[in-house]
C-alpha cells in the first residue's frame, strides 16, 4: 500500500464529522423541542411503565398459585375420597323429623339393603310349618293368581 | 450616558438539569435545543435511517430526562445523552430488525459542490458507516464520541463505565478496522 491510498486518522475523522450531518440539518429542532417536553408533561413516567412491567410477572404468579392449590384440592380428594357409609352416617345420626324426603329416602336405601339381602336369605330358611294361618292363606290366594 | 445592557448569561448545562428538575419546562426545551443536533449526527452515524432520526433524538431526550437522577455529573450532559442515544438505537434496531441500508439513504447525497468530489466524499461515508456498523458496539461509540463528537478521552470513559486508557484503546482498534475496510 502506497501513500496515496493510505487513509490518514485526519481523513478518517474528516469522513466521520460529515457522517450524520445531512440527517442533523433536517431536524427540526424547535418542533423536536415541544414535542419533547409536550410528552414529558403527557406521557406516563418510566416507574409507571416499570409497574405495567411488573404486573404481569405478579399475575403470572398468582396463576401458578391459583393453579398449585387448585391442584392440591383435587389431589387430596382423591387420595382421602370418604366411603359413602361416611356420608350417609350424617343424616343417619341426625333427628329424622329434621330430614328432608330424599335423605330419608337415601338413609332407607343405605339401611335397606343390606337387610333386604338378609331378609332374602331368611326367607329361604322359613318352612310352610313355620307361617301363621293368615300367612298361609296370603300364600294360598297369590299362587292361585 | 447610557449604561450597556449587561449580557444575558447562558445558562450551563447542569443550570438548566437544575430548572428542569425544578419543573421548568422552558429548560427542557433549552436543553433539547442546545444538544438534538449533536445527537441526531451520532445516532445516523451509529447506524440510524434518516426517517428514524428524529423519533430517535426524541425517544432519547424522554430517557434521559426521566433517568436525570442516575446523572450526578460525571461526564457532560452532552456525553451522557448520546450514551442513552446508543441504547435506544440498540433497542429500536431489536424491535424493527432492520438493518441501515447507508449507500442509498438520502443523508449521503449531497447536492452542492463539484460532482465529482460529491461522488468521492459520498463513497467515503459510505464506506465508513458500513466499516462502522461491523464494529462491536463499544469501538463504534468510542469512535464516534471521539471522532465525530470530539469529546475527550476521560469524558466518554466515564460516560461509558470504563477506564480513560480502555477507551483509546477501543478508539484504536476501532480506527485499525475502519482503515482496513475502507481501503
Amino acid at each position: 500500500m502506497n501513500d496515496d491510498t493510505r487513509l490518514h486518522d485526519d481523513e478518517l475523522r474528516e469522513v466521520a464529522q460529515r457522517l450524520g450531518a445531512r440527517a442533523a440539518e433536517r431536524l427540526d429542532v424547535e418542533r423536536t423541542a415541544q414535542a419533547v417536553v409536550t410528552r414529558l408533561r403527557t406521557e406516563p413516567r418510566a416507574d409507571v411503565r416499570v409497574l405495567g412491567w411488573i404486573q404481569p410477572v405478579w399475575l403470572r404468579i398468582a396463576a401458578l398459585l391459583v393453579l398449585a392449590a387448585g391442584a392440591g384440592v383435587i389431589a387430596r380428594s382423591l387420595l382421602h375420597k370418604p366411603p359413602e357409609a361416611t356420608a350417609l352416617a350424617a343424616p343417619a345420626g341426625a333427628e329424622l323429623s329434621e330430614l328432608s324426603a330424599d335423605q330419608l329416602r337415601q338413609v332407607l336405601e343405605a339401611v335397606g339393603q343390606p337387610g333386604g339381602e338378609h331378609e332374602t336369605e331368611s326367607s329361604q330358611d322359613v318352612s310352610l310349618d313355620d307361617l301363621s294361618a293368615p300367612q298361609l292363606r296370603a300364600l294360598l290366594e297369590a299362587l292361585e293368581g | 450616558m447610557t449604561r450597556p445592557e449587561p449580557v444575558a448569561a447562558v445558562p450551563t448545562d447542569a443550570a438548566l438539569i437544575a430548572a428542569w428538575r425544578g419543573g421548568d419546562e422552558p429548560a427542557a426545551a433549552e436543553l433539547v435545543r442546545r444538544h438534538a443536533r449533536a445527537l441526531a449526527r451520532f445516532l445516523a452515524g451509529a447506524g440510524a435511517l434518516t426517517a428514524d432520526v428524529d423519533d430517535l433524538v426524541q425517544e432519547t431526550f424522554i430517557r434521559a430526562f426521566r433517568g436525570l437522577g442516575r446523572f450526578r455529573g460525571q461526564c457532560q450532559f452532552r456525553t451522557w445523552l448520546m450514551t442513552i442515544g446508543g441504547n435506544v438505537l440498540k433497542d429500536a434496531h431489536r424491535r424493527s430488525r432492520r438493518s441501515r441500508l447507508v449507500p442509498l439513504g438520502d443523508d449521503l447525497r449531497a447536492t452542492d459542490g463539484d460532482p465529482h468530489e460529491r461522488a468521492v466524499a459520498g463513497e467515503a461515508e459510505r464506506r465508513l458507516a458500513a466499516g462502522l456498523e461491523r464494529l462491536p458496539r463499544m469501538q463504534r461509540e468510542v469512535f464516534l464520541l471521539r471522532a465525530q463528537q470530539g469529546i475527550e478521552y476521560d469524558d466518554i470513559a466515564a460516560a461509558l463505565g470504563t477506564t480513560p486508557g480502555a477507551a483509546r484503546v477501543h478508539y484504536h482498534h476501532a480506527v485499525r478496522r475502519l482503515k482496513e475496510h475502507m481501503q
